[in-house]
């Protein structure tokens, strides 16, 4: 069993192709990395797997069941952190969280319990009052991943999580994950900065044009001393 | 089903309108007190006896009515637009909810912010009139069927709608005339026969005069009909919106 499963997967939109006939699994556990230029088809896949986008073909299977034939059990087993702002800016941090849990059926006690754990996680406590447009950048971001967490789901979904974030927050945020990761949590992660991925992730896809060029272990493509940002941009077919 | 996240689904939803109580609540609670003086009073002095009546009276279920319509097309309309606008729809979309669980859930909203809306004028009106309740149970069944219309519409249109303007365009050249057209300020008598026919071929008419019916017992339309028309309009946007919830229209890219 794969804690994510995609096979033959496309996406169009009407003629458009974003995603083209992609497969490639996830095993339970694994620390995921999911890199390509922008409008290569990594946030349509995301979209796809957690239900925000239809799938046109193929199909996607988290922890063995299909998103779309059996989405409610599904959407149970995912957190996804949106590489976009998608909250209603008028709530507080607290009220986000505590909808949020309850759409994924948690009961208040339990629901308020968690809440405080996410708050403390995310040095957010101080903030539980405050509308979302009146945080910053970075505790947006914290918001934004206390969120996607705060039903305990078994596969996270960080697309471009640390984006606007500061570096020590960054750092807290690895702790975090690997942290996470160790506890048996299967992550899948975005990100544009590359030492990112080289500290957190064990294996890695690389997407381009709707395609997967290349997928292996990280230390496949850190060999013969070269960096990941090296090998990216061979892959890319962009130069240095 | 998901009856928690229901919960807190309907709960979101009405806290939002709460939220915003000056523009939701209050707002159509001093128009309705504005056409009651103006209506009742100034214009309603000079006119003689509706049915046996007072025009304050008659008119009332009408304002009730309008009240009603506006608020709980208002809100499902705004709220799915505004969740789409801001993309916080999202965090809909990836929680375990069918498509019926999210539409009962705008309703509800829809219905809340309607009943609210509407028993508050009825309830600021009781100062100024002698209007009573007839028939509790057809007030009840006109006030919650209504707004279960309405709030369908307003998600049609909460799908529907790419900018602010769109949002207002049904409310401004359809509800409004429609309603007005529809009996709320005078009876269908009054009118020519041409216009009577007319007016008989608006839905909102049958609204109107059913609330009429059931709070002061003066009825014009055939009831019959308006049951027809109002579970016809229910089953009918339902199923509409059903199916665009499904097919994820303008909903998931």
């Amino acid at each position: 069993m794969y804690a994510l499963d995609i096979s033959h997967f496309t996406k169009r939109y009407g003629k458009e192709i974003a995603v083209d006939d992609i497969s490639f699994s996830v095993k339970p556990g694994e620390f995921f990395g999911f890199l390509g230029p922008n409008g290569a088809g990594k946030t349509t896949t995301i979209n796809c797997i957690t239900g925000i986008s239809t799938v046109s073909q193929g199909t996607i299977k988290v922890f063995d069941i299909d998103v779309t034939r059996n989405y409610r059990d599904a959407r149970k087993r995912i957190g996804l952190s949106a590489q976009e702002f998608n909250v209603d800016i008028w709530a507080t941090t607290y009220k986000i969280l505590w909808y949020v849990a309850g759409y994924f059926g948690m009961p208040k006690k339990q629901r308020n319990a968690r809440i405080e754990e996410m708050l403390h996680i995310f040095e957010l406590t101080e903030y539980r009052n405050k509308s979302f447009r009146e945080l910053s950048g970075g505790l947006k971001r914290r918001v934004m991943l206390a969120r996607a967490m705060i039903h305990n789901p078994d596969l996270f979904i960080l697309d471009e999580p640390t984006a606007g974030v500061d570096i020590e927050l960054r750092h807290e945020l690895w702790h975090y994950l690997k942290l996470l990761n160790k506890q048996g949590k299967t992550i899948i992660l975005t990100s544009h900065y590359l030492e990112e991925v080289e500290q957190l992730c064990n294996r890695i896809a690389f997407i381009s044009k709707g395609k997967i060029v290349a997928i292996g272990d990280k230390s496949e493509f850190m060999s013969n001393g070269q960096t990941l940002e090296q090998k990216y941009l061979e892959i890319t077919k962009k130069k240095i | 089903m998901n009856a928690i996240g229901l919960s807190t689904f309907i709960r979101r939803e009405i806290e939002r309108f709460l939220r915003t109580y000056i523009q939701s609540i209050l707002s159509p609670w001093v128009s309705a007190i504005l056409y009651i003086v103006v209506f009742g009073f100034i214009v309603g002095s000079r006119i003689s006896l509706i049915d046996g009546v007072k025009y304050i009276d008659f008119v009332l279920p009408g304002i009730v009515m309008l009240n009603l319509i506006t608020a709980s097309f208002s809100q499902t309309s705004f709220s799915l637009y505004f969740q789409r606008f801001a993309r916080h729809i999202e965090e809909v979309l990836i929680a375990p909810f069918s498509f019926f669980e999210m539409i009962f859930g705008y309703v509800v909203g829809g219905v809340a912010r309607g009943l609210v809306v509407g028993i508050g004028v009825y309830v600021i009106a009781l100062f100024f009139t002698t209007a009573t309740i007839v028939h509790f149970g057809l007030f009840l069944f006109y006030a919650v069927s209504v707004s279960i219309i309405f709030s369908l519409l307003g998600l049609l249109v909460g799908l529907w709608a790419d900018n602010f303007e769109q949002l207002s365009i049904l409310n401004t050249f359809i509800i409004m005339p429609l309603t007005f057209l529809g009996g709320v300020f005078n009876s269908v008598k009054m009118l020519p026969a041409k216009a009577q026919f007319f007016v008989r071929l608006n839905p909102f008419f049958y609204f109107v005069d059913g609330l009429r019916y059931s709070m002061i017992g003066i009825q014009e339309a055939n009831q019959w009909i308006g049951f027809i028309i109002i579970f016809g309009l229910i089953f009918g946007f339902g199923g509409l919106v059903w199916y665009l919830f499904k097919i994820g229209w303008r909903l998931r890219t």
